[in-house]
């Protein structure tokens, strides 16, 4: 990294940038003025309305047999109110409603305008009687939903006009009036035969937090803080990103800046930088907006939101907020590199832009806490961190992994839009590439991860939406044999592959086979051991392990089938697709390590289930290398098998709980040696 | 001590949906000296803005190598842009950069010493006649002016060797006469000039040597009065034309 060029490349983005008048008007300072303007004449308008009809004058009329009780009821609820604290209920009261008498025909009067409604009453008998002949009032949908009447009960039908605002307005505040009066009508028919005058009167009922309203409003805050800031980042960063890259391919600025001397790794960091900028500018504009918003009071909030953000609080969130921005904007420098045009970047926003919230809603989900696997997922991480320090519980190990996550993904994004750069077939959009012409074992090694991609998809749909494939035996058979050898078969016919070659089917040393036999157990027990250290620093919530072993010990089934289904098949299956196909796919694009660690990583997320995937990485981290050390498929699928086999019936064979230190130790010691075996009787594949 | 431009074998396939698998140059050699115009003399689609497009290591070579000043274009990419100035129809300006930016932005990325960058670029501004726009965007400059900003900004870090691919495609009489004079001028202050173009009459105004490209292949290269006496034509444009004619009868 040249830092003098990418500082004078930075520089040169932001000048460009903000010398996009239009730019920068459409962007940032248009949303500024017509947001407050746009909330400020919203509520000018609400309460402009609230006023005209608050001082309108609703004239009505009541028919039938119980006008007078109505005209009584209706008038004492009114004078009851008169006095009361709530201002909503007070406001009630003193709503003009104006009666009209002798109105002889009220239909007539409310559709000329003449009343808002009218209340027509029926005695018991005449609603018992229009129930019969289904005569009951005339409704439509739109109506508040009808009561349950009880024979004999007498009916009271208020009839207004939907289509017209006052009428509406006055329905519902006639509706409110009459229930209230309806409950008053109640108690007094309830105390007069001295039972107690309401639900209040027969027990009390109250509730106490013992949050505080902080810590209430910090959850509240904690859960979609990560969500808005995403949603800004991504929107503010694109106005930027996609003139960055694809403006300039297709002003044609972009090669004249390709031949100058500044590298395509610098080119990339500079602009990814200035993206960055960007998004948390024009985030920090919006976030101060709302502030603004808040106090003008354009945005009304609950009177207990209370919001503590000490400085040390505010700095942790900030050191995590700033590779969050950084990861968005690597991705949309991505997207800008990727696309051969300005027109043609805006079309891939739209669906990364949704995928990129996916993760931001993890601190939604109830449960999740950032010590587990949540913390190795970008942007998800961010979001339940942000969600437990705002709420006051900080978890600064965790934090800590966090950004270095968030910091290597944005890293990692980076680099990969610097190789975009250097791809022809992106920069001279005529030239295709080599691989996608020529097609066969060249087009494979580029495709086989868009393969794996689409097998999980598959694999998680099936599980999570096909009730018939959700048993053990089901989700196995489909995920083993269609999803992994029926995807196998189809690339290696598709892509001319040699099934020998590509699925490393070579036979090993005899030495490597006594050496994984003895890893077996002692590997198993080894990673007992490891797991009880990390449980010391990290501590596996409870609830993980009792999901672990039910996912994976399914009640009733006998041992035979169980080892068939969970420790053969799988082996075999797995071996062929990841150690045999994928490796195959990989191996000549990326070293030995991350071969290893990718793989492995694959594999764990593979095992959908969130409490399995570091296990399954761990284990699937130890197949590759042994399959990278002897270029055969085959003494993976023994320890698989056996690892699997001793993890569904090892509890009936030895005691797990009994196993000490002195026996981790032994196992540690002869797994490493059986390593070191196999090491030493190495038939690598080769590889980059 | 090698040529400044050196080029051996070079070839670069590409991959075409309709067409399929084209070679575009096919093992050309050639090498520049100091102080030389080298033409690359070819039809539309002779190969000659792909080898440019190599030598400024914008496309990666399938065979063969090149070097510039010593840097291989594969192995050291950075070297070769360092002391490389690239010119063509496609390599546009920044619109909204002053001239004066333009030029001062092109002499720092290159890394061209930080305290003479200012005496550099009032140089070019001086020397190219742009004072009295120097600090107007490029957007609102003419195109003759354009022109002059481009050529400025081509050679702002002062480099050994310029690349001008085809620089007058487009441009009126008067604008095409300034472009090759800026050319002459920069042979004469010693710079490697590799110069491509269709246009015979400016080939044979311009260039010390020329290559007669034709289907990825350099049929023929020499000095004009070598090409002349080796074909027993006179004017360039008949040479061209008996090249090319053998060649496809060849084929």
């Amino acid at each position: 990294m040249n830092w003098s060029v990418i500082r004078l490349l930075y520089a040169h983005e932001l000048t460009m940038l903000l010398r996009a008048r239009r730019t920068v008007i459409m962007a940032v300072i248009l949303p500024a003025v017509m947001m407050p303007l746009m909330l400020y004449a919203e509520k000018y308008s609400n309460d402009r309305r609230e006023r005209t009809l608050q001082a309108a004058t609703y004239p009505y009329t009541i028919t039938g047999p119980l006008t007078g009780q109505i005209q009584k009821a209706i008038s004492d609820a009114r004078v009851s109110l008169a006095t009361e604290q709530d201002d909503d209920l007070r406001q009630l009261s003193q709503v003009n409603f104006v009666e009209m008498h002798s109105v002889a025909n009220p239909r007539q009067s409310l559709d000329d305008n003449r009343i808002q409604f009218y209340i027509e009453t029926f005695s018991g008998d005449e609603a018992d009687k229009l129930a019969s002949r289904s005569q009951a009032p005339q409704r439509n949908s739109a109506a508040s939903p009808a009561e349950r009447r009880l024979k004999g009960v007498p009916l009271v039908n208020v009839v207004y006009r939907e289509d017209r605002d006052s009428s509406d307005n006055a329905h519902n505040r006639i509706m409110s009036l009459l229930r209230i009066a309806r409950r008053q009508e109640s108690r007094l028919l309830l105390t007069g035969h001295g039972f107690p005058a309401g639900a209040k009167d027969v027990f009390a009922v109250q509730s106490s937090s013992i949050a505080t309203s902080g810590q209430v409003t910090g959850s509240i805050v904690g859960r979609f803080i990560t969500l808005f800031l995403v949603m800004m980042m991504f929107t503010g960063g694109a106005v930027a990103a996609m003139d960055i890259i694809a403006g300039e391919k297709e002003r044609g600025t972009l090669e004249t800046l390709l031949t100058t001397a500044a590298g395509r790794a610098d080119i990339a960091a500079a602009k990814q930088l200035a993206i960055t900028s960007v998004a948390l500018v024009i985030t920090l504009i919006q976030g101060l907006n709302f502030v603004l918003y808040i106090k003008l009071k354009l945005i009304p909030l609950p009177n207990d939101f209370d919001l503590q953000l000490p400085t040390g609080m505010a700095l942790t969130l900030l050191v995590l907020f700033i590779p969050l921005a950084a990861t968005i904007a690597s991705v949309l420098l991505m997207i800008s590199a990727y696309a051969k045009s300005y027109k043609e970047s805006q079309m891939y926003f739209f669906p990364i832009y949704l995928v990129g919230m996916i993760p931001a809603l993890a601190s939604v989900m109830p449960g999740i806490s950032l010590r587990s696997a949540i913390a190795f997922v970008p942007v998800a991480n961010v979001s339940v961190a942000a969600r437990e320090i705002l709420m006051g519980r900080p978890d600064p190990l965790m934090i800590a992994v966090t950004f270095g996550v968030m910091v290597f993904a944005a890293g990692y994004l980076v680099r990969s839009a610097a190789r975009l750069l250097a791809r022809e077939d992106i920069i001279s959009p005529a030239h295709t590439e080599p691989a996608e012409f020529l097609g066969g074992p060249a087009l494979f090694q580029r495709r086989v991860l868009r393969w794996f991609a689409l097998m999980w998809v598959v694999t998680f749909a099936v599980a999570t939406n096909v009730p018939a494939l959700q048993s053990l035996r089901g989700q196995l058979l489909f995920n083993e044999l269609v999803v992994m050898i029926g995807a196998c078969l189809l690339m290696m016919l598709m892509y001319r592959l040699d099934p020998r070659e590509v699925l490393s089917l070579k036979p090993v040393k005899p030495a490597v086979w006594v050496a994984v036999f003895f890893a077996i157990p002692a590997g198993y027990i080894t990673a007992l051991g490891v797991f009880k250290v990390v449980n010391v620093f990290i501590p596996a919530p409870q609830q993980l392990l009792e999901r672990f072993s039910e996912d994976l010990i399914p009640k009733g089934m006998p041992s035979w089938e169980l080892v068939l289904y969970t420790a053969v098949l799988p082996a075999i299956c797995e071996e062929l697709a990841f150690r045999g196909i994928l490796l195959s796919g990989l191996r000549r694009k990326l070293r030995p390590a991350s071969l290893i660690v990718g793989i492995g990583l694959i594999f764990g997320i593979f095992h959908v289930t969130l409490y399995r995937i570091a296990p399954t990485a761990v284990l699937g981290m130890v197949l590759t290398a042994i399959a990278l050390m002897t270029g055969s498929v085959f003494p993976g699928m023994l320890l698989h098998a056996g690892n699997n086999a001793i993890g569904v019936l090892g509890g009936s064979w030895f005691a797990i709980e009994a196993l000490r230190w002195p026996q981790f130790a032994a196992a540690t010691a002869i797994f490493s040696l059986s390593l070191w075996i196999i090491y030493r009787n190495r038939t690598p594949m080769p590889t980059r | 001590m090698s040529a400044p431009v050196v080029v051996q074998n070079l070839s670069k396939i590409f991959f075409d949906e309709g067409r399929g698998q084209i070679r575009a140059v096919d093992a050309i050699n050639f090498e520049c000296g100091e102080a030389e115009v080298f033409g690359l003399l070819g039809a539309n689609g002779a190969g000659k803005t792909t080898t440019l497009r190599m030598l400024s290591t914008i496309l990666v070579p399938s065979s063969g190598t090149a070097t510039l000043m010593g840097h291989d274009v594969v192995k050291n990419p950075e070297g070769v842009r360092k002391n490389l100035g690239f010119y063509s129809a496609t390599t546009a300006l920044y619109p909204r950069l002053t001239a004066r930016e333009t030029i001062d932005f092109f002499a720092r990325i290159n890394q061209y010493p930080a305290e003479r960058v200012k005496e550099r670029v009032d140089y070019l501004i001086e020397r190219f006649g742009l004072g009295k726009y120097a600090d107007a965007r490029v957007e609102k400059l003419s195109s003759g002016m354009k022109q002059k900003v481009s050529i400025a900004r081509t050679i702002a870090h002062n480099p050994s060797i310029l690349i001008f691919d085809e620089p007058t495609v487009g441009l009126d009489v008067l604008n095409a006469l300034d472009v090759q004079e800026s050319i002459s001028e920069l042979r004469n202050e010693g710079k490697t000039i590799i110069f491509s173009t269709h246009i015979m009459s400016e080939a044979e105004r311009l260039c010390d040597r020329i290559a007669i490209i034709h289907g990825g292949h350099i049929l023929a290269s020499g000095t004009l009065a070598g090409l002349r006496e080796s074909t027993d034509q006179h004017y360039l444009e008949d040479i061209f034309v008996q090249y090319v004619k053998a060649a496809q009868v060849a084929v």
